[in-house]
């Protein structure tokens, strides 16, 4: 932030909207082919026995630009579920100023800082990359501290792709294994496919809760890219929706239905979805005066000046030159 | 605080955390550009509509079952959200522009937005600056900001006066410190006293005469407040019958021969005039209308015969206005009729005495003038008999018994709490400010707090904590259940 102080900052009204759309990290964009489909179908029993639960989501977004860059601010939540009691963690929010110079350095410096490998850098744009960093810190944190709990991430457990490498991601497996904890992931979106039907599709008229597993299924996948969870079609309640889950595969696979029976049991599933998690996004996300909030941060602390972004289409053409709802 | 917006006379400025206002204290804007300042009174704060924020709240759990957690939030960014989530819109009425430090009536212009510098007027200088103290004090309490108000009793004076607020707000206490205020400047108060809250202003809290005890007269209706006939000549009867008894006209005239009789035999006494009644030759419709009157007259016990008993209403009003003082007519073991019958006395005696310059001025107090006079007085009371020297505060806790014209007539209101909407519809029919400022502040006033409107303020609507009075009280309320009959129902 040492870069921005007494700069012109100005407050993008289009992106200021855009950016309630959630920058979450990778999407997976794979293609499920094949022919011959042997799926596996577990129905559930919810097991309650107290397990806890652990949810967490990183949010960011995008605050102003500066005359040399752009300030992005990212906020991270863990929330924790023992026997129905929720409590949150949350980190930040983080303001960070980027400008083409700086994004080597403060991306080299925070990965050592939070112990990954320069690998971890990547092409991906730098917003996602401050959001992975900081979710990948906080899994890894996570893992560490945390004994004998379901931990629930956002997303999949898909490595090899910008901003999740493998060996930080395996290696962040492993410590949460050692702990005796479970790790899934949940897509709220997945991009797999089969036959073209979105996979969260393929269990719709099955009773819940159930899982669908798809790991056996033939996918088409580059190089580079690797599963470390099995993957299922979860639909964990009635009326609800169906997730991708991904759950750490280095666990059984027996281990793994307990695993998502003890989540059923434990936790309050609302429309199919975890309510650790939901929590967990909710934390994290920014609202509109959160952003209005950080902005005034940035004008008080680096003594910022505020400027309005030009309209050009409004300045040339008035009222005919811009579409419904400019 | 920021100036957010101007729409006509009204001000939006927003307040952060840490710069609280309240509802009817004053801001000063300057803007050392334009060498201005205006003044804009507080009538309503709002949360700023900060976008987002029902958002937030409607996601965030509820606050009872809330779930707890902590913010690793090392930069301290959160403090500005709720900063943000925090501020407050003021909703301002501007009343008036400081020029070179002079108070001018310039509203037309705009502040800046960007280096205007708002900042709370302390009442005080807006004392100073508007000149309400004058040269007769009368105390009154404390403003919001503390500053001890004094009013000028002056500006109480030749006008026409509202006290309204719903029960149990401090009206009549407001009241009797206007009276003891104005004697303290050796004004003649009159107090049409319906519930006998007055009879005790000469004795303080502990029942001991206090500094005005001298100075109050309590006058009972047919206890020390009789009159003869001679005292009450032939127009002050007339209106007592045609107005409080509803004599009609035929029936008004032969009184009036009966008693032109009687005068000039020098035999106007209660005795004579029934024995008249009775022998006089009329239409016996006539005279069972008369002799209905001349009955409840007598019944009254207000009048009498007996030259000793008398009142001189006449005398002691010359005598109250040597050194100032206060003459209440206690009313509250009067019957309605009779009531009207001694108020009809009182205003045409008043009035009498007025018009022949026997006495200067008086200050009226008409505590629910509506349950005694009569609809023909009270335009009378409000242009006619002010002329006179007759200045009326009227004392109410329903205001739509006060007719609409009154209002806008009015030259000070004194308004206490109203939470109905009604009434604060009709209230803000008052001329002296607009109806925004009145219903937004008098629906949050606590009790003993008055918003003062009109010229007593110069037009600078001020919220004061109406000081307390060392007077014995009589006007509360008589309970059922005591204290101590409750204890005993619950120990058994």
């Amino acid at each position: 932030m040492d870069t921005i102080k007494g700069r012109l900052f100005q407050l993008d009204e289009m992106e200021f909207l855009n950016s309630f759309v959630e920058i979450t990290p990778d999407k997976n964009l794979i293609n499920v082919r094949g022919q011959a489909l042997t799926p596996l179908l577990t129905p559930l029993k919810p097991i309650r026995d107290g397990t806890p639960i652990t949810g967490i989501d990183v949010s960011s977004i995008k605050i102003g630009a500066t005359e040399v860059g752009a300030v992005y601010a990212v906020r991270g939540a863990v929330v924790l579920n023992v026997n129905g009691k929720y409590r949150y963690l949350r980190f930040g929010p983080f303001p960070f100023h980027l400008t083409r110079e700086n994004i080597p350095r403060i991306f080299n410096e925070m990965s050592k800082e939070l112990a990954f490998s320069s690998s971890f850098l990547s092409q991906i744009e730098p917003q996602r990359h401050l959001c992975n960093l900081l979710e990948r810190w906080l899994q890894e944190y996570i893992s560490h501290l945390a004994e004998g709990n379901i931990i629930l991430w956002d997303g999949s457990l898909t490595s090899g792709i910008p901003g999740s490498p493998v060996a930080e991601l395996s290696r962040i497996l492993k410590a949460a294994r050692e702990n005796s904890n479970v790790v899934m992931a949940l897509s709220k979106e997945t991009t797999l496919r089969f036959l073209e039907w979105r996979i969260t599709n393929l269990i719709a008229k099955h009773d819940p809760p159930c899982l669908f597993e798809i790991d056996s299924l033939p996918l088409s996948t580059p190089n580079y890219t690797r599963f470390l969870g099995r993957i299922y079609v979860a639909k964990l309640a009635r009326g609800g929706c169906s997730f991708r889950l991904d759950v750490d595969k280095a666990i059984s696979r027996e281990d793994t239905i307990i695993a998502v029976e003890k989540l059923l049991g434990n936790e309050l599933v609302y429309q199919g979805y975890p309510e650790t998690l939901r929590l967990a996004h909710i934390y994290s996300t920014f609202t509109a005066s959160d952003v209005i909030g950080i902005q005034r941060f940035l004008v008080k602390e680096y003594g910022l000046r505020l400027v309005a972004r030009s309209n050009m289409h409004r300045t040339l053409f008035g009222p005919y030159g811009v579409r419904l709802g400019d | 605080m920021r100036l957010f917006k101007k729409i006509g006379n009204t001000l939006h400025i927003l307040s952060f955390p840490g710069e609280e206002v309240e509802k009817g204290e004053y801001l000063l804007i300057r803007d050392e550009k334009a060498g201005k300042a205006m003044i804009a009174q507080v009538i309503d704060i709002e949360f700023a509509n900060v976008p987002g924020v029902m958002e937030e709240l409607l996601r965030s759990p509820d606050v009872e079952d809330s779930i707890r957690g902590e913010d690793d939030d090392p930069l301290d960014v959160m403090s500005h959200i709720l900063y943000i989530q925090d501020a407050r819109l003021l909703i301002c009425k501007i009343h008036g522009t400081i020029v070179n430090g002079e108070l001018k009536q310039e509203n037309s212009w705009l502040p800046s937005r960007t280096h205007s510098i708002i900042s709370r007027l302390p009442t005080e200088s807006l004392v100073k600056l508007a000149d309400i103290e004058g040269e007769l004090p009368i105390k009154l309490g404390e403003t919001q900001d503390s500053f001890p108000l004094v009013i000028d009793a002056s500006q109480l004076d030749g006008r026409l006066n509202i006290i309204t607020g719903k029960k149990g707000t401090g009206k009549s206490h407001l009241s009797k410190l206007l009276v003891l205020g104005l004697v303290d400047h050796g004004a003649t108060v009159v107090i049409l006293d319906l519930n006998g809250e007055y009879t005790n202003l000469g004795y303080s809290r502990e029942g001991t005469e206090n500094e005005y005890h001298d100075k109050i007269h309590v006058l009972s209706p047919g206890d020390n407040f009789k009159v003869t006939l001679y005292q009450t000549n032939l127009y002050v009867i007339m209106r007592t019958l045609i107005y409080a008894l509803g004599l009609p006209g035929t029936s008004a005239r032969e009184f009036r021969h009966i008693w032109r009789f009687l005068e000039k035999r020098g035999k106007l006494t209660l005795h004579e005039l029934g024995e008249a009644i009775q022998n006089w030759k009329c239409n016996q419709h006539v005279k069972d209308a008369l002799y209905s009157r001349y009955s409840a007259l007598v019944n009254s016990g207000f009048f009498t015969d007996n030259m000793a008993e008398a009142t001189d209403f006449e005398r002691l009003l010359c005598k109250t206005e040597r050194k100032g003082g206060v003459i209440v007519i206690d009313l509250s073991n009067t019957s309605p009729a009779d009531r009207q019958m001694v108020v009809e006395y009182v205003l045409a005696k008043l009035q009498e005495a007025l018009s022949q310059w026997k006495i200067r001025a008086v200050f009226l107090f008409a505590e629910e003038a509506h349950l005694y006079l009569k609809e023909t007085y009270w335009d009378d009371i409000v242009t006619r008999m002010r002329h006179f020297g007759l200045f009326t505060t009227f004392v109410t806790n329903q205001p739509n018994t006060i007719h609409e014209n009154i209002y806008r007539q009015a030259d000070n209101i004194f308004l206490l709490n109203f939470v109905n909407e009604h009434d604060l519809q009709i209230i803000s029919r008052a001329a002296r400010a607009d109806a925004e400022t009145i219903t937004s502040i008098v629906r949050d006033l606590p009790p003993h707090h008055c918003l003062l409107l009109g010229k007593i303020v110069k037009d600078f609507p001020i919220v004061v904590k109406i000081r307390p009075l060392d007077v014995k009280t009589m006007g509360q309320t008589r309970f059922f259940f005591t204290e101590e009959k409750i204890k005993n129902r619950i120990h058994g």
